[in-house]
């Protein structure tokens, strides 16, 4: 759990990115990008397809590290410390900062299994403990009602929708202290959306969580500050409300307009 | 705005272009029926002969028999033995080796030249006829190594045939596992070892069971490889014996021996016989492997593929 009072949590930057490249090869997917993400806000990620903020979201996870010939250059300061510093380990990084993909991606084991892999990895081998975890994390992700008596099952019984969801339990339940979502929703249907949607309000109480959307509506309707991405470049940031009613820049109204995108 | 024409009336039987599509849709559905059928009847013929041709040989004693070599009442127990010892000395070898192998290779190594050269190697050796790699084994086991005709030998020269197969089997058993999972794993902070052995190697647990299965059912039919390694002749003092250093005709190679060599006076009656245990057998490990691998498989995804 994130020690911190209310008030301080407002003022608080959590994630602080400086200057960030990301190059694939010799291709410069992002530019120079700089974005400073609140603690215990939603901080969205918008802009047209190939615009570069699903490349950027992962450069916050260290998940280029699995690619190869992907490589970050900049700074990207979480609580303060570099997470590509010389000293930084992906495995600690990954455990305080957790990742919802765009596809549903359970582990083609029982539900349980799912929930409880994160905390299994780092060590927790109490079976009350990890029954603990699991259903607190499923009642995070409003799923414990759904799955608790079929915890046995697999996971791959379970709806697109419903997987989704597995998903961000199995994040919550390493308790994180960011969570970043990519593109969570695309591949549901509007219930499910509306589910995944109410919970990341409910979830920016404990966590901080940056989330890339290509729809406009959702970024309005769940995020606090808005980052606009435009051929790698981050063109604007600022509160949502602000950059839905008065963006400052040309591309950005014009996405939001949208003249193209 | 283009005008609107309007459509003719038309009818809904086919004619013209879309009867001949149905013609050769349907000549197609047929010919692929009448194909696929072929086979099963060729299998089915096959086996319903060998079980005529076998049946009356399959007594106790000829099962459990230990087999002669002049006289007609030879039983083939030890090669039933034999066949069994050797499969299983040679999975111990080959498995590990051939799925370690095939875990670094798709797992670890970057796509370049050494993985190009190591496949390209494996790739090779896998075409070398199982003959070659007798006389290969001849060699080095028989002579070189001075061990004789040893069950090990035989083994070792049925690891070197089939090494490359079930590497090649393991590669494409794990890039079957969705990367998506890996990301989801390592996502979580967990280490590449962690997420292999966790996730990767459960969810190709049941493709890996197939391709052993597969190499399994050859080895149970190889005779070349071990005429010149394991011998034709089993340690008549101790026939069952469990040392790998002795000499262990296999029931495939007593069929070809039996056949070819033998002066026994009943020699179709074993040659029928041993083919009937031999095909038995392999049906028998074919299942038992089947079931094995679906509970594996259920018991670490929760669910039968």
């Amino acid at each position: 759990m994130i020690e911190m009072t209310e008030s301080a949590a407002a003022t608080t930057n959590k994630l602080v990115a400086s200057d960030v490249d990301v190059y694939y090869g010799n291709f410069r997917a992002i530019k120079s990008a700089s974005l400073a993400m609140k603690a215990q806000k939603v901080t969205a990620l918008i802009g047209p397809s190939g615009c570069g903020k699903s490349t950027f979201l992962r450069a916050l996870d260290r998940m280029h590290d699995l690619t190869p010939g992907a490589r970050v250059e900049g700074q990207i300061l979480l609580d303060g410390e570099d997470i590509y510093g010389p000293d930084a380990d992906p495995v600690v990084i990954r455990h305080r900062i957790g990742m919802v993909f765009q596809r549903p991606n359970p582990f083609p084991k029982t539900i349980f299994e799912n929930v409880i892999y994160g905390p299994r990895i780092h060590g927790e081998r109490n079976r009350t403990k990890l029954q603990e975890i699991a259903e607190h994390a499923l009642r995070g992700a409003a799923l414990w009602d759904e799955v608790k008596d079929r915890m046995q099952r697999s996971a791959l019984d379970l709806s697109g929708g419903q997987q989704q969801r597995l998903c961000i339990a199995r994040a919550i339940a390493l308790n994180p202290e960011v969570l970043l979502m990519d593109e969570p929703a695309s591949a549901l249907d509007p219930i499910a959306t509306s589910k995944i949607e109410d919970l990341i309000g409910e979830l920016k109480e404990h966590y901080t969580v940056v989330i890339v959307t290509h729809s406009m509506q959702q970024a309005a309707r769940i995020s606090d500050d808005t980052a606009f991405f435009h051929l790698g470049e981050i063109v604007e940031v600022g509160p949502t409300s602000r950059i839905f009613t008065h963006p400052k820049e040309k591309r950005t109204e014009d996405y939001i307009t949208g003249r193209f995108g | 705005m283009a005008a609107v024409t309007t459509i003719a009336p038309r009818s809904v039987s086919a004619t013209g272009s879309v009867r001949n599509r149905r013609i050769a849709d349907m000549t197609a559905t047929v010919v692929l029926w009448v194909m696929a059928s072929s086979i099963i009847v060729m299998l089915a013929a096959f086996i319903i002969y060998m079980v005529y041709l076998g049946w009356s040989a399959l007594t106790p004693s000829f099962i459990f028999g230990v087999p002669q070599e002049t006289t007609a009442g030879g039983g083939i127990g030890p090669e039933i033995y034999n066949s069994f010892y050797i499969l299983i000395l040679t999975l111990v070898f080959t498995v590990p080796i051939a799925v370690a192998a095939g875990i670094y290779l798709q797992e670890y190594s970057q796509p370049g030249r050494f993985r190009g050269v190591v496949q390209f190697s494996a790739e090779s050796l896998a075409t070398i006829p199982s003959v070659v790699m007798g006389l290969f084994g001849l060699l080095v086991f028989v002579y070189l190594f001075k061990w004789h005709f040893t069950a090990l030998g035989g083994a070792l020269t049925l690891t070197l045939l089939n090494l490359p197969a079930l590497m090649r089997v393991t590669q494409e058993a794990l890039s079957s596992v969705p990367d998506t999972l890996r990301e989801a794993s390592m996502g979580m902070g967990g280490t590449k070892w962690q997420t292999i052995t966790r996730v990767v190697l459960p969810s190709a647990i049941g493709r890996m069971t197939t391709g052993v299965v597969l190499i399994a059912g050859r080895i149970f039919g190889e005779t070349a490889a071990l005429i010149f390694t394991a011998g034709l002749s089993v340690p008549y003092n101790n026939p069952y014996s469990l040392s790998p250093w002795r000499p262990a005709e296999t029931l495939a190679v007593h069929l070809w021996y039996s056949h070819s060599e033998s002066i026994v006076p009943d020699v179709a009656r074993i040659g029928n016989g041993s083919a009937l245990v031999l095909l038995i057998m392999v049906l028998l490990f074919n299942l038992s492997a089947r079931i094995v691998g679906r509970q594996l498989t259920k018991r670490f995804t929760g669910r039968a593929e």
